[in-house]
């Protein structure tokens, strides 16, 4: 015989090692230099030739920030907002890809179109007539104006991707469900969504993203200190003359840990659901 | 994993969320009930006044420094209360748009002296004029004043003036004995300094914030007494714009600009010299501290910008202000005037010109920092000998002049146009704005 | 084509599902014909409601809170100037006429196309790729979850730190000409952000950073969903690795990443800030895209109706992609 499985599989491993190697300098590599450069005095994060650990390190960013309540409160508030938006465009964004997936019903193309077009209008020519409904929605500088917003901004990308995700699952599904009598919610919860686990986290996570990183609509509908997130609390850092670049670097290290470890804690789900969980392991 | 288990604790997980979500929510009102649903300022006792102030002044000063002045103030107006609005730099002219707009705007607002014909046009600005006659003030302890048509606006409550930066150790090793003081040496000295990495004059002209065409390009124009307008109007054909043009044109060619001008934004500007890979730039007096904290062996000066050789005159500096205006549709005018008056009063105005390292916008307070610090008193020398220079201030859609000129003179600098075509070209781009 | 040898795999596995799981089924009784009938009727009319009543919280809020601010938008565009003017006329399609006689406004449409084709290609053969790497059965779970964690590393930071990471890097005197002085590739530092010939590409090249965690991530989602048979009876039939992912792979995948180029497209198109805090426009007019264009129109010589004009004519461009879109969805049978 010719090569064994296994030594194919050991020659595969390595490429596929390298393969992720190479793309982790690509994909870390940036986060990796802002990560030393939160540890660096302003002034030499622009010297030449750069150095990672520069005479200057120090955790002084980090602590600027972990003893202000103002910028503890700025991640507060992220966290809060995103994760209310994520459980809320989900449940929303199921209920209606289910809807455009499984039925044919009038004003449905319609209605899918539009959902997909108000994603094409450019936000900033939407600022202010937008900012005006919410103003006269008393919505302003509320959690609720915020969650709302960025509902309607993430909702086009969830029910799009539910309903792909959706259409990857046979109807024979549905049929089998349906013979034994369940209702169409019922199919749902109890049939589609499970399978669907890996799909609902992705867009989930990415729901998270959207809400976690926008400043613009942040910025317009927050008035006070108490309500703004992290991504103002990084600009207020880039000043009219010169900018607190270690702690801005420090400000984005610090919010995204957390968001990291949550990723990590759903990673799982990736894999999870019907299709390995019922297989031959 | 069970599949039932999964389902179970996905809807679980749903339903907690969302009334996590809901019980957030209805905890988020009690923060700012009384100031969510009322637009500008609005009365938190029976008698008191909330003004409104939104600004980006309180981050880049020491903490809690304005927070302070603002108690002064109340503590000196029983019944006034001031509520400090903080926002980035960049975004705020478009919240002020937004505010206006939507009738959220603050009472008072600062102001870059760039969007005030703007924002008049829009008639969100309020008529200070009317309200300094109506409270009798008197006038004359303004340094300034941003008019429209001969009504008040905009007062500056403090001045950033840019003078010229020269790094001593770069120049005199390069057997440059001082600072240059007219173009000539300018050039010898850019020239003489650039190689090996290092460039003798840094030009900022990114097309995102183009103020490099105000203080680093125009400058040079109205430190020799010279003009870009005649009469109000567009005149940028002039000798003067033509020879200052040009005398940066040659130093482009020359090699003595450092590389990556055409981004490069004022905050890079100063990271190139403060890292000493620039020998000279032109920048905002606050700098002279951020310096001397993040590089303290730079040996540095500070000087009047070059003028045409033999140039006698006065000479123009360039200068960017921290502006204050009332929104038209306060509540509060009076009131809001009173915290205006406040700022510009000798003893708050020379407190915060010397915690912003800036000058002051009342003629007679002179800022602490100015005595005893042998730099800061020259910008001083330099600031009182010469004038304040921006004519960018008061004309309409002033940023994008500067961009429209900007992108003239990029075209200008890769070759692809003679300075006439581009002085025309920039000329027509402005009038078409006027 | 490996398609119609897979259905009868799949309802192998997908009829049996309720018995395997153990789930309680209980047998009712037949009820009298006449109840069933009626019984038939009421719930098909509740099932032809059933999808309105899915889609009816969506459409509430997008009704409310988009399409009330986009038709605002859209009136904007049809008056002379607004917001900025105390008052306004109505001019009709002349701010349309405006828009499409300017120059400028081709040049950002063709770097717009420009930027959104080579982000949105680049995003989904990276995304691709990692997703695929991540998915191979060759490396321990924990191996997996750690590079996971560092792919998607891009997608955690807002716009503007982004922005101003890579303007550090790419600076003339960054970390990555000094790299490339170093090894030798390059003799002189090249002005990444500065440079009309390089801007665009720079500009790209930060977007695929920044977005194609989007792509990997849905992939990777999308590759769970593919049952593991499928490439059994691949390798069965002597298909090699490669063959497997264009003949099972990639035709599995198909709804999820036209659904995904569609969005990115719209997305990628609509992106400003990026843009905006690398270069702001330049140089000259060398990253020009149409969000920079419409904002300057709105915030910088304050005419809010060519910029609601403006805003308009990408709407349209869009939803002529979203048609055709949706005119191709079908769910798999």
């Amino acid at each position: 015989m010719g090569v064994t499985r296994k030594a194919r599989d050991a020659r595969a491993r390595v490429w596929v090692l390298a393969g992720l190697v190479a793309g982790t300098i690509f994909a870390a590599f940036p986060v990796f230099w802002m990560l030393s450069s939160s540890f660096k005095k302003n002034s030499e994060i622009f010297a030449y030739p750069p150095q990672i650990i520069t005479e200057g390190f120090s955790f002084e960013p980090y602590l600027v920030i972990l003893t202000d309540p103002v910028k503890l409160r700025f991640f507060g508030n992220s966290y809060l907002v995103a994760l209310s938006v994520t459980a809320l465009t989900l449940l929303v964004a199921t209920l209606a890809a289910y809807a455009f997936s499984r039925y044919r019903f009038a004003g449905g193309k319609t209605l899918n179109l539009i959902i997909l077009s108000v994603q094409a209008v450019p936000p900033i020519t939407l600022l202010v007539p937008f900012f005006s409904l919410m103003v006269t929605l008393r919505l302003y500088n509320t959690y609720q104006g915020l969650i709302l917003t960025y509902m309607v901004f993430t909702l086009p990308y969830a029910i799009i991707m539910m309903t792909a995700y959706f259409n990857t699952l046979p109807r024979e599904l549905d049929e089998a469900a349906k013979i034994d009598g369940a209702g169409p919610l019922k199919v749902l919860t109890r049939i589609l969504v499970p399978i669907s686990i890996p799909g609902m986290v992705s867009v989930g996570t990415y729901t998270f993203m959207i809400a976690w990183n926008e400043f613009l609509f942040a910025l317009t509908l927050t008035r006070t200190e108490d309500m703004r997130t992290v991504p103002i609390g990084i600009q207020l850092l880039m000043g009219q003359h010169s900018y607190e670049w270690n702690e801005m670097m420090a400000m984005s290290i610090l919010g995204s840990l957390p968001v990291l470890l949550l990723f990590l804690f759903f990673q799982r789900y990736f894999i999870g659901g019907l299709t390995s969980g019922s297989l031959k392991t | 994993m069970n599949t039932k288990a999964l389902r179970s604790r996905g809807r679980l997980a749903l339903l907690s969320s969302v009334a996590f979500m809901f019980a957030a929510a209805g905890c988020a009102p009690a923060a700012d009930t009384g100031t969510a649903t009322d637009t500008g300022s609005e009365s938190a006792s029976a008698d008191e006044v909330v003004l409104e102030f939104a600004q980006w002044w309180e981050p880049e000063l020491p903490e809690g420094a304005f927070r302070g002045l603002m108690d002064e103030f109340e503590a000196a107006n029983p019944g006034i209360k001031v509520e400090l609005l903080s926002g980035p730099y960049s975004s705020t002219k478009e919240q002020v748009v937004a505010g206006a707009a939507a009738g959220t705007m603050s009472d008072v607002v600062g102001l870059d002296g760039a969007w005030v014909s703007d924002f008049v046009k829009q008639g969100s600005l309020a008529d200070l004029s009317a309200l300094m006659d109506s409270s009798s003030y008197d006038q004359a302890q303004l340094a300034s004043q941003i008019q429209i048509d001969g009504s008040t606006f905009m007062v500056p409550v403090v001045n950033f003036v840019y003078p010229l930066y020269t790094n001593d150790d770069l120049l005199s090793a390069a057997g440059v004995a001082a600072p240059p003081t007219n173009r000539t040496e300018f050039e010898a000295a850019a020239s003489a300094v650039s190689g090996d990495g290092v460039s003798g004059w840094a030009l900022p002209l990114s097309l995102e914030a183009p103020n490099g065409i105000q203080n680093d390009v125009m400058s040079w124009v109205w430190a020799s007494g010279g003009s870009m307008l005649k009469d109000g109007q567009p005149d940028v054909t002039n000798a003067e714009v033509t020879s200052a043009i040009e005398f940066i044109k040659g130093m482009w060619d020359g090699g003595s600009i450092a590389p990556g001008s055409f981004t490069m934004k004022e905050q890079d500007k100063l990271e190139e010299f403060t890292n000493g890979r620039a020998a000279m730039v032109i920048s905002s007096l606050s700098h002279i501290n951020l310096i001397r904290e993040s590089n303290p062996d730079l040996n540095f000066s500070i000087s009047a910008l070059p003028s045409v050789d033999g140039y006698s005159g006065k000479r123009g500096i360039p200068y960017a202000s921290w502006g204050i205006g009332v929104a038209e549709n306060s509540e509060n005018k009076d009131e809001a005037w009173k915290l205006v008056s406040f700022l510009m009063s000798e003893s708050t105005n020379q407190k915060l010109s010397s915690i912003a390292n800036a000058f002051p916008g009342n003629t007679t307070a002179v800022p602490d920092f100015v005595q005893g610090d042998e730099l800061f008193g020259k910008a001083f020398e330099i600031y009182q000998s010469g004038f304040p220079a921006n004519e960018f201030v008061g004309l309409p859609v002033a940023e994008e002049l500067m961009r429209l000129f900007d992108e003239q003179f990029q075209l200008y600098l890769e070759g692809d146009s003679t300075v006439d075509e581009m002085l025309t070209a920039a000329q027509e781009a402005w009038v078409a704005k006027f | 084509m490996l398609a119609p040898r897979a259905r009868p795999l799949l309802t192998t596995f997908f009829s049996t599902p309720r018995s395997r799981k153990g789930d309680t089924m209980t047998q009712v009784a037949t009820p009298a014909p006449r109840v069933i009938e009626s019984r038939a009727r009421r719930s098909r009319f509740f099932e032809k409601l059933a999808p309105y009543g899915f889609v009816a919280p969506v459409s509430a809020l997008i009704l409310v809170l988009m399409i009330i601010p986009i038709a605002i938008v859209i009136g904007f565009s049809t008056f002379d100037n607004v917001i900025m003017t105390p008052e306004s006329n109505f001019t009709g399609l002349q701010n349309y006429v405006t828009i499409l006689n300017d120059g400028t406004f081709y040049i950002a449409a063709r770097n717009s196309l420009f930027f959104t084709l080579g982000s949105v290609a680049a995003h989904l053969v990276i995304g691709l790729a990692f997703a695929t790497m991540l998915n191979t059965r060759l490396l321990s779970p924990l191996i997996k979850a750690i590079f996971r964690a560092l792919f998607i590393l891009p997608w955690l930071f807002t716009v503007a730190i982004i922005a101003v990471l890579w303007r550090m890097l790419l600076n003339p005197n960054g970390i990555i000409n000094y790299l490339l002085i170093s090894s030798g590739v390059i003799d002189v530092g090249v002005e990444w952000l500065s440079s009309r010939d390089t801007a665009l590409l720079a500009v790209t090249f930060i977007n695929v950073w920044a977005g194609y965690p989007f792509f990997m991530v849905s992939l990777l989602a999308g590759l769970q969903g593919i049952p593991r048979d499928l490439y059994e009876a691949a390798t069965v039939d002597g298909a090699g690795p490669w063959q497997q992912f264009w003949n099972v792979t990639l035709p599995q995948l198909r709804p999820i990443i036209l659904s995904m180029v569609i969005l990115d497209m719209i997305w990628t198109s609509q992106q400003f800030a990026l843009i905006w805090l690398t270069t702001g426009g330049g140089p000259i007019n060398s990253t020009e895209m149409l969000p920079t264009y419409t904002y300057k129109l709105a915030f910088s010589t304050y005419e809010f109706g060519l910029a609601s004009a403006s805003a308009v004519i990408i709407l349209l461009l869009s939803m002529v992609l979203a048609f055709f879109y949706v005119r191709h969805q079908k769910v798999r049978d």
